[in-house]
């Protein structure tokens, strides 16, 4: 473990790339519970994915999971208020799960240079 | 599917290089991706292609980036193509190489050889800095609101204390005027005395050379046998020194007041008329200071003005009591965070210099998060030992009691932190620190009011996390300056020992401690706001002053001011509503409500905070003259108007379970 000391770029980066697999799996476990029509989970995996990606500094993404995390827990945006019918929750959270998505695959593109090679 | 195609390494080649292999066998795909001319090198010809068409036939997904990132594992290295070569670049220009001395076209055998990397292989330096000033930044943006709710409270503090000033300052001005007419009085009345006293005399010896002059009783005691005159003048003598002393005196006060008043005028923009007395004795030597001091006063007023306040829902911290300031919770660098920032990213920190290894359990379910913390802990020289959730950390704690230091999560599968902090706390006292992006005050209380000792607000930084580690662990430094990082000078420059700071979180409540409120005092009247509140919903809301203690034990004079009102005038209605919850939960409810051990934040666990809001609800106002009496006092005394801040206040706390923060703190898990 000293030895990341000296490397810190190798441990970013492996925290990095972890990071990457794990959203990768994260989304698609959301895709299942969108499937299954189970908010709760989606709000779990919203939630999940907002500290990691808080942890990497990834704010845009953050922002969409912590929105997620609502619109799973059948709350509005800003948490503030309940959203009675679980339609529209389910169709918040398939909207921000894609834009979810296409936060992280801007992530992943400018991240990418830095992951191709050294 | 990463994980499938890294799982295969124990039985030969990996799943992924396998594969990866068995593709380029196929010479169909061949003007897609095929191996490199050397054969020491494979090249992706069309990325559009092959993610569409190869990737999902080989790997099952179509991301190409994923595929880049699946080879960096294994450590293959794209070949790079410096400017001049890539005219050249035998693939074409937007063709990808990928390189690994391992594998190699005709050498399958090799293929054993590429192995997924180790966690953190070496490479050389170059780009942390690209993911660690946005995260710093977001640390900074915390700070920031943090530091602005701080100031909106000062500033509300600033204008009530202004209102009351101005109050005084008006009061003092008045009672000037009237001292000075009196004096003028007084003068008049001396002069009409000397007249009369000086006719006498001259009547009873008969002597009238001059017409009557009041003032004149010198020349005429020159005139006068001075043995003979002085006993009839003495007392008019004597009360004319009093008069010019106290004149003197009264001279004093006047410059301060005068000082005191221009500046309320400066400050407040609102005239209060200085006395014209007091304007015509203006005494030159006191002019120059006041005016610069109150011009100086007034500039910082405007500034203040001109600032804006961002008010958010959450993030309060009360400023009020000084010892919060080396005490946020928010582990906050100082200011100068920014400039110390760039050169300590490079330098580790030096040896903290323990005196044995602290042992930390980092609990946590997200790897990323777990990994970054366990790493910095790691550079701080401490033993790390890391807990996938609540369930995993108690039965550690459980069988190995030993941990200095337990990093907490709070929103974790199977038992979250919340309840597993309950847990620990049943079996020893190890400092808990919620680690934590549900920083809103209500979640705070709740935090402090399940054992836990302080916050830690992800994502965190290396400093926050440092100065934690320096404000719990102060008992295990020898020398208190080894480890000071700037993030935790604060902690240390504090007079007190660090080690006195889970008990100093009892302060978090101390705003409340008004001087002149006494609890006893404040007591009745607090149950009358309790009613009369719970009206002013937005208030509630509003106010950012919360009081953070949870732990009743340790507030001192607070368990009365909080508990009392409760104990003293709600039981009634208290249980009536506890007729209609299960026979258990009352049970519970009494001991929470009747006692204040510290025990019971913890016994009553989960199921308090559902209980407490009842206090607040809106209920029918009982004792509505009472109320009247309060609001009429409120109005003709400002001191009252403090009381009810700190109404307010206390009214936060119980109803802030109300609405279990965004994340749902998993008490039904």
């Amino acid at each position: 473990m000293e030895d990341d000391d000296e490397n810190p770029v190798a441990f970013s980066k492996s925290i990095v790339a972890d990071y990457f697999d794990q959203a990768d799996l994260t989304f698609k476990q959301m895709d299942e519970y969108l499937e299954k029509q189970d908010l709760k989970n989606i709000s779990k995996l919203g939630h999940f994915l907002k500290g990691s990606s808080a942890t990497l500094g990834l704010t845009k993404l953050k922002d969409s999971c912590e929105k997620l995390q609502h619109y799973g827990d059948r709350l509005d945006e800003a948490g503030h208020n309940r959203v009675s019918d679980s339609q529209v929750s389910l169709r918040n959270c398939k909207k921000t799960i894609e834009q979810a998505r296409r936060e992280f695959k801007e992530v992943e593109d400018i991240l990418q240079p830095f992951y191709q090679d050294d | 599917m990463e994980a499938n195609s890294g799982g295969g390494g124990a039985t030969g080649s990996s799943d992924f290089v396998r594969k990866l292999y068995k593709m380029l066998e196929n010479p169909a795909d061949n003007t897609v991706v095929r191996w490199g001319l050397d054969g020491e090198s494979f090249v992706v010809l069309d990325t559009d292609v092959f993610t569409k068409q190869i990737l999902p036939k080989h790997f099952k997904h179509s991301n190409f980036a994923s595929f880049v990132r699946q080879l960096n594992k294994y450590d293959f290295h794209k070949v790079r193509h410096n400017n001049e070569d890539s005219a050249h670049s035998p693939y074409g220009p937007r063709a990808w190489e990928f390189k690994h001395p391992d594998f190699k076209a005709n050498n399958k055998d090799a293929l054993e050889n590429i192995r997924r990397k180790a966690p953190a292989p070496r490479k050389a330096p170059t780009t942390q800095e690209d993911s660690i000033p946005t995260q710093q930044m977001d640390m900074m943006n915390t700070q920031l609101v943090a530091t602005q709710q701080q100031l909106v409270t000062l500033q509300e503090l600033y204008n009530d204390l202004r209102g009351q000033n101005n109050m005084l300052t008006h009061e003092v001005l008045g009672l000037q005027k009237a001292v000075i007419n009196h004096e003028h009085v007084m003068e008049n009345v001396m002069a009409f005395l000397n007249t009369v006293d000086s006719q006498r005399r001259r009547d009873s010896r008969l002597v009238t050379p001059f017409p009557a002059n009041g003032h004149d009783t010198t020349t005429e005691q020159q005139r006068i046998a001075p043995a003979e005159d002085d006993a009839p003048a003495s007392p008019l003598q004597h009360a004319a020194k009093l008069l010019s002393e106290t004149n003197a005196d009264q001279t004093f006060n006047v410059r301060a007041l005068e000082h005191l008043n221009e500046q309320s005028i400066r400050l407040n923009h609102t005239l209060t008329t200085p006395p014209p007395d007091i304007a015509a004795r203006a005494r030159p030597s006191s002019r120059q200071a006041p005016n610069s001091a109150s011009s100086a006063g007034s500039m910082r007023m405007s500034e203040l003005d001109s600032l804006v306040y961002p008010v958010g829902p959450n993030n309060g911290i009360d400023p009020m009591f000084e010892a919060h300031i080396h005490n946020i919770p928010y582990t906050v660098p100082p200011t100068r965070e920014s400039e110390n920032g760039q050169i300590r990213k490079k330098n580790n920190f030096p040896d903290p210099g323990w005196v044995r290894q602290p042992r930390i359990l980092l609990v946590e379910d997200d790897p990323t998060c777990r990994r970054i913390g366990s790493k910095f802990l790691y550079n701080f020289q401490c033993h790390v030992d890391c807990a996938f959730d609540g369930m995993e950390a108690v039965t550690k704690v459980q069988s190995n009691s030993k941990y200095d230091l337990v990093l907490m999560d709070i929103i974790m599968p199977n038992l979250d932190g919340i309840s597993a902090c309950s847990h620990i706390r049943r079996i020893d006292n190890t400092p808990v620190i919620a680690m934590t992006s549900n920083i809103r005050s209500d979640d705070i209380a709740m935090y402090f009011q399940h054992g836990m000792n302080d916050v830690l607000p992800k994502p965190f930084t290396k400093d926050g996390l440092h100065s934690i580690l320096v404000k719990h662990l102060a008992h295990l430094k020898g020398d208190p300056r080894g480890l000071q990082a700037p993030g935790a000078q604060q902690a240390i420059k504090d007079d007190e020992p660090p080690t006195k700071s889970p008990v100093t979180a009892a302060n978090w409540h101390s705003p409340n401690q008004m001087p002149g409120v006494s609890p006893v005092g404040a007591g009745p009247q607090l149950v009358e706001e309790y009613h009369a509140l719970p009206t002013m919903p937005g208030q509630l809301m509003q106010g950012p002053l919360v009081s953070y203690g949870g732990l009743p034990a340790q507030q001192g004079p607070m368990p009365g001011m909080q508990y009392a009102p409760t104990t003293g005038a709600v039981p009634p209605q208290m249980q009536l509503q506890a007729k209609s919850l299960q026979p258990q939960m009352q049970h519970r409810r009494k001991i929470s409500e009747l006692s204040s051990a510290p025990e019971d934040a913890q016994g009553v666990d989960a199921k308090r905070p559902r209980m407490l809001p009842q206090v607040s609800q809106p209920q029918p106002v009982p004792q509505p003259q009472g109320v009247q009496q309060v609001q009429q006092q409120q109005q003709a005394q400002q001191v009252v108007l403090q009381q009810q801040h700190l109404a307010q206040r206390q009214q936060m706390q119980p109803p802030t379970p109300t609405h279990p923060p965004a994340g749902g703190m998993g008490f039904g898990q």
